[in-house]
């Protein structure tokens, strides 16, 4: 005759869910000592303070980044104008005029005759 | 236990006073946060959020150098020096180093300016450059500030004035490129609306930051070469002081797509300093904005009517009287002697009214200018060569010119006799180019452009404009054939010695009689050429044509700017290297 489980069960060994383990105590720690509700109040508003100061410290690093972003965008812009500043100069450098009057060009001669290869 | 006040005590006192501070505080806190809330959010945001505006960078103008786009004109940061005289320390050093590092560009009267302590802001000099601005910043003066501009630099100089236009004070574009496209070149300036510090300095927190980047003007670039417009400047110059002439313009297009390559005027002046300008009609550019009777260069488009609709052939013949009446109107040849029976290619070759009103009778009934004929002529002219409407060329100011219509009470056959040989209409010198252009180049109108397209932001790459389809068969093949050969045998009869051997060049004079108050003068004439050039049995590679005029002076085609066209034109066959045949 074979044996045949009726029911579903599970062993306290296996459980994890109670928090006890093999060779532990299965009575929990009580303390002694009672936080009133003044004291309850108190730990509140350190939390919050506390949250507080983290927030106010993220918020001025935030703005410090800022700071050294307009440092950047200054260094940009600056870099940007002597980029156009020479863009200019190498524009007027290059300029007809003062290519025809440069001693490269007055050395040159006018060709006899042209003839081309295509 | 319960806690209780003796009746009268202190401490009840002190309990009592306490709640009703507390109830003050309370009550004024819910007042200032919520029912004032809108009110200080409106007065912190009007401290603190600021809206600056990010300008837009105005496009740059490009010519062509050969096959690459170069600067024609740029931008140039440039700075305002300002002092606030209420607070400078030091006015005596401010005006020395102004003066010293500013030059020409500081106001005259810095004394005056910097003694004036009632006010908060007086500008001490303009358009200091950014080296200008960092010296008098080394000098570390306190109460003198600086206020960043941008202008334009035209680094060619006069090179292609009245194309590229100016910009003025208010930073409009005015004329020419810049005035025709300034929508285009301005661009839209950005926005960025940010929470910002003591400094100005925009603050990342809050969720009211808005950042629209600007939208830079288009980079445009012409299809201007700028070598052969500065050869064009040169050399109309050199012809008006041979001529004596005071004005004068040259148009050079590339017949194969109506693209200008160059569009020179004289007198010119420097868009850098357009308000030394003196007269401004130096301002126009003169081969879109000012229509004239174009004279006997129109004999080419009357020829190409006729042979187009079959009617003569340049070999044809008729018999020049040296006139010919059209009802109650006797017209006259200019040049005189040709008389008997000559072929059109002699007309053309004299240049013989007689020869034009000729084949426009042709084009009626043999001997009268009909309704038929006039409107096959008005057909040509108007609808297909697109002589007296704007072409859309892009640059500002174009005129239409006038063609009148055979519908029109004065559109009768005298009208019709007269615009057979160029006068009694009003036409520009691009719409001559285009027309001419069309005669010669197998037959297709291209409309004339002068903007290639734009370069993008970083100046690499490159997007072509959508150009105006182009009409082909607006006259045959073979009509463009004959007459590019009957145009070259009208050079080639007077004007070719000047000419570059082994090359085809093709070309008629044009001398037009100048009308003032409705009635033409005796003693004002306008000079013209136009004329093609190219390898014989090839695509003619460029349209050049010239105009000349003087007040009270009787400038000819023939003498006057038909040198200026050859000068031109030689040095063309070895810029475009055009191989001899």
């Amino acid at each position: 005759m074979s044996y045949q489980r009726t029911a579903q069960f599970s062993s306290r060994r296996q459980s994890t869910n109670n928090g006890w383990n093999r060779n532990q105590n299965t009575t929990r720690f009580a303390s002694n000592i009672k936080l009133g509700p003044v004291m309850h109040t108190v730990l509140v508003a350190l939390m919050i303070t506390v949250l507080g100061l983290i927030y106010l410290t993220q918020a001025t690093r935030a703005t410090s980044y800022d700071y050294e972003a307009q440092k950047i965008d200054s260094q940009i812009a600056e870099l940007t104008n002597q980029k156009t500043d020479l863009e200019v100069e190498n524009a007027r450098l290059t300029a007809l005029d003062n290519v025809q009057n440069s001693s490269v060009a007055k050395a040159m001669t006018t060709p006899s005759e042209t003839n081309y290869a295509n | 236990m319960k806690l209780e006040f003796t009746k009268g005590s202190r401490a009840k006192t002190l309990a009592i006073l306490t709640v009703v501070i507390m109830v003050v505080f309370v009550v004024r806190l819910f007042y200032l946060q919520v029912i004032r809330h809108d009110y200080y959010v409106a007065a912190a945001n009007s401290e603190q959020l600021k809206q600056l505006s990010i300008p837009a960078k105005r496009g740059e103008i490009f010519a062509m150098d050969g096959t690459q786009p170069v600067k024609l004109v740029l931008n140039e940061v440039v700075y305002t020096v300002f002092a606030d005289p209420k607070v400078i320390t030091e006015p005596e050093e401010v005006i020395k180093t102004v003066r010293r590092v500013a030059g020409g560009n500081s106001r005259p009267n810095l004394e005056d300016l910097v003694a004036k302590k009632d006010s908060r802001y007086q500008i001490l000099a303009t358009k200091v450059t950014r080296k200008q601005a960092e010296m008098i910043k080394q000098q570390d003066l306190f109460g003198v500030g600086f206020q960043q501009d941008s202008q334009r630099v035209y680094p060619e100089g006069n090179l292609a004035a009245q194309t590229v236009g100016f910009v003025d004070g208010d930073g409009a574009g005015k004329y020419g490129i810049e005035g025709a496209q300034n929508d285009r070149l301005t661009g839209k300036d950005g926005m960025l609306q940010s929470l910002t510090d003591i400094s100005n300095v925009p603050l990342t927190i809050g969720d009211k930051n808005v950042n629209t980047p600007a939208k830079n003007g288009d980079n445009i670039v012409l299809t201007i070469d700028r070598n052969v417009q500065a050869y064009t400047e040169r050399a109309l110059a050199a012809g008006l002081k041979r001529t004596g002439a005071t004005n004068g313009s040259v148009m050079v297009m590339d017949p194969s797509n109506g693209k200008v390559m160059a569009m020179a005027n004289l007198p010119t002046y420097n868009p850098g300093e357009y308000n030394k300008v003196q007269d401004i009609a130096v301002f126009n550019n003169g081969t879109v904005s000012a229509p004239y009777e174009p004279g006997s260069d129109v004999k080419t488009l009357t020829m190409a009517t006729g042979i187009d609709k079959g009617v003569v052939q340049p070999d044809s013949t008729y018999v020049n009287t040296d006139f010919i009446k059209v009802a109650d109107r006797t017209i006259t040849n200019a040049t005189k002697g040709q008389t008997g029976t000559i072929d059109f290619q002699k007309a053309m070759n004299y240049s013989l009214n007689t020869g034009f009103v000729t084949v426009a009778q042709r084009l009626g009934d043999g001997n009268n200018i009909t309704l038929g004929a006039r409107n096959t002529m008005y057909d040509y002219f108007y609808n297909k060569f697109h002589l007296g409407e704007i072409t859309g060329i892009g640059v500002s100011n174009e005129a239409a010119g006038t063609v009148i219509s055979p519908k029109q009470q004065d559109g009768g056959a005298v009208r019709y006799s007269n615009m057979a040989f160029g006068q009694g209409l009003d036409v520009t010198m691009v719409q001559m180019c285009a027309a001419f252009g069309t005669i010669i180049n197998g037959g297709t109108y291209h409309y004339p452009s002068v903007i290639a397209g734009i370069l993008d932001d970083t100046q690499q790459n490159f997007t072509a404009d959508p150009a105006k389809p182009s009409e082909e068969n607006v006259v045959r093949v073979d009509t463009s054939d004959k007459m590019r050969k009957m145009i070259h045998g009208a050079r080639s009869a007077f004007y070719a010695d000047g000419d570059k051997k082994g090359y085809y060049i093709g070309g008629k004079t044009g001398t037009s009689q100048t009308l003032r108050d409705g009635k033409y003068v005796d003693n004002e004439t306008v000079g013209t050429y136009l004329g093609f050039g190219g390898a014989k049995g090839e695509m003619p590679k460029y349209v050049i044509m010239v105009q000349v005029s003087g007040k009270n002076m009787n400038l000819g085609g023939g003498e006057d700017a038909m040198p200026i066209f050859t000068d031109i034109s030689n040095w063309m066959l070895d810029y475009m290297k055009v191989q001899r045949k």
